[in-house]
């Protein structure tokens, strides 16, 4: 009998309990005077058919609540909505306005749990559509994402190339470097210029040499000379992904639309870079 | 005096009307020049998209699919930005529709792209698990009216002075124009594609029902 201790079920119960009693007695109450009253008082011109109407008084609450609609009405019409200016737009402005304002206050510092499943709420709704509720590319119909930042990844691109995010030095051919010399600069880019480890650390040392055919866009520091060329220091990182959603790509597999039209809000961004990079791990 | 009404009901009737009308007058009329013209960037559908949005409502893809999103921000967050009554100026007939089995379609280029379109099209539980949208293989073999839709585009152009052939606005000229004009913007489409039926028929210079009906659907912003 939990629900007992719940007001509003209590409220409810009364409130039901005392609508039958007073049904009851009223219907008690007119029945039997339907059994014993007799029919007085004037009747009204009209006749239809032999049925008269008596010339009865208004109910006096009545009257004067039918009065006050009809003087509430005539104010609502002429300047109740006319002057009073509402629009459904200016109540969305508001309600986002206000939401936006408690969604920036209570997530200004999320932390990596949060990230995370807010990441994974809007990875559901924008990205499976596409990439599959894994994140799998659906046979190859969009980018893997399970092995996404990851070193394989590095040398996939190397041996492919990359192009589409629309930066002003234009597309990464593809075999710029063989398959070792590839796996060395992976290694070298994972350890030292993207900082997220490697697992060949005995290659770091010979890919610091070929660094160079990649510095030559991505600059030394792999930041990708002031937005020339894609920054690849954040390469495994949410960050990546956050611009990777912000410029859109026209890749070797197909389009991906940019999703900069103010959508999704910088935090979700890098939420959704979070649960990415959770997905190769 | 209500007594007089109630003996006259086609004064009654009046009556009514103009209480209900002036509801209308208020709400509807002070900014409808306004709402009514076209949205600064609203365009009128080239041959080829007009073409897909016959088959989009041959197929009843309305039916399911509605092109309205309401000034809520659950809508706006999904979909985008609220749709305006000027973004409209062009349809004929709107689809707004009132029944979404399937989300709504109205800014849906900004989100989907040709190549996801073919996939979905052809298979839609293969992009969308669980999905009830039926196939639209047969889309992959017929042909798109270029024809009615060149007849439409003309008859707008001159019935409802729609501004097409003006400057930043699409080009209709003759019909074999407006044929030539259909196949280069069906180009970069197909381009993105990966289906050899549709790929073999653009070269022989048919364009695919699909090829039109992505067209559209990549034309709504």
């Amino acid at each position: 009998m939990n629900w007992l201790n719940d007001n509003v079920n209590l409220l409810g119960l009364l409130g039901a309990a005392a609508i039958i009693v007073i049904t009851v007695f009223v219907v008690g109450k007119y029945i039997k005077q339907m059994k014993t009253d007799k029919s007085t008082g004037e009747l009204a011109d009209e006749n239809w058919d032999g049925i008269g109407e008596y010339k009865n008084p208004l109910p006096v609450g009545w009257a004067l609540s039918f009065l006050g609609t009809m003087v509430w009405a005539l104010w609502y019409f002429l300047a109740g909505y006319p002057l009073n200016g509402y629009s459904q737009i200016g109540e969305y402005n508001e309600e986002v306005a206000a939401y936006n304002t408690k969604f920036e206050s209570k997530w200004a510092n999320p932390d990596a749990e949060t990230l995370q499943g807010m990441g994974e709420g809007v990875f559901l709704v924008q990205c499976a559509p596409c990439h599959g509720i894994t994140g799998d590319g659906i046979n190859g119909k969009a980018t893997d994402l399970t092995s996404w930042g990851t070193e394989e990844a590095i040398v996939h691109t190397i041996l492919n190339g990359s192009k589409g995010m629309n930066f002003p030095l234009g597309e990464m051919p593809a075999g710029l470097l063989d398959e070792n010399s590839a796996k060395a600069v992976a290694a070298y880019m994972t350890e030292k210029v993207s900082k997220t480890g490697t697992k060949n650390s005995d290659l770091v040392a010979t890919g610091e040499a070929l660094w160079a055919t990649c510095a030559g866009c991505h600059g030394e520091d792999g930041k990708g000379m002031g937005g020339s060329a894609p920054d690849i220091a954040s390469y495994g990182k949410p960050e990546f992904v956050a611009s990777v959603l912000n410029h859109g790509k026209k890749g070797v597999i197909g389009t991906m639309p940019s999703f900069n039209d103010g959508r999704l809000t910088d935090i979700q961004k890098l939420a959704v870079g979070k649960y990415v990079n959770s997905l190769t791990q | 005096m209500f007594h007089w009404l109630e003996k006259n009901p086609f004064f009654f009737a009046v009556g009514v009307f103009l209480v209900i009308a002036y509801a209308g007058l208020i709400t509807i009329l002070p900014d409808f020049m306004n709402s009514a013209r076209p949205v600064v960037g609203t365009k009128p559908y080239t041959v080829l998209q007009l073409a897909g949005r016959h088959a989009y409502i041959k197929d009843s893809c309305n039916a399911c699919h509605s092109q309205l999103i309401r000034p809520f921000k659950s809508e706006t967050d999904r979909y985008g930005m609220y749709s305006l009554s000027g973004e409209y100026a062009y349809d004929r007939p709107f689809l707004w529709g009132s029944k979404r089995t399937g989300p709504d379609l109205m800014r849906v280029g900004n989100y989907r792209t040709t190549d996801w379109l073919e996939n979905h099209m052809l298979d839609p539980a293969s992009v969308v698990p669980g999905s009830i949208m039926p196939k639209y293989g047969h889309m992959f073999n017929n042909k798109a009216n270029i024809e009615t839709a060149y007849a439409e585009a003309v008859t707008v152009k001159k019935v409802f002075n729609v501004p097409y052939d003006e400057k930043d606005m699409p080009k209709l000229g003759s019909f074999e124009e407006a044929q030539k004009l259909a196949l280069e913007e069906a180009k970069e489409i197909v381009d993105n594609m990966k289906n050899p039926t549709v790929k073999e028929a653009y070269a022989k210079g048919e364009i695919k029902e699909i090829v039109a009906l992505i067209a559209y659907l990549n034309s709504l912003k």
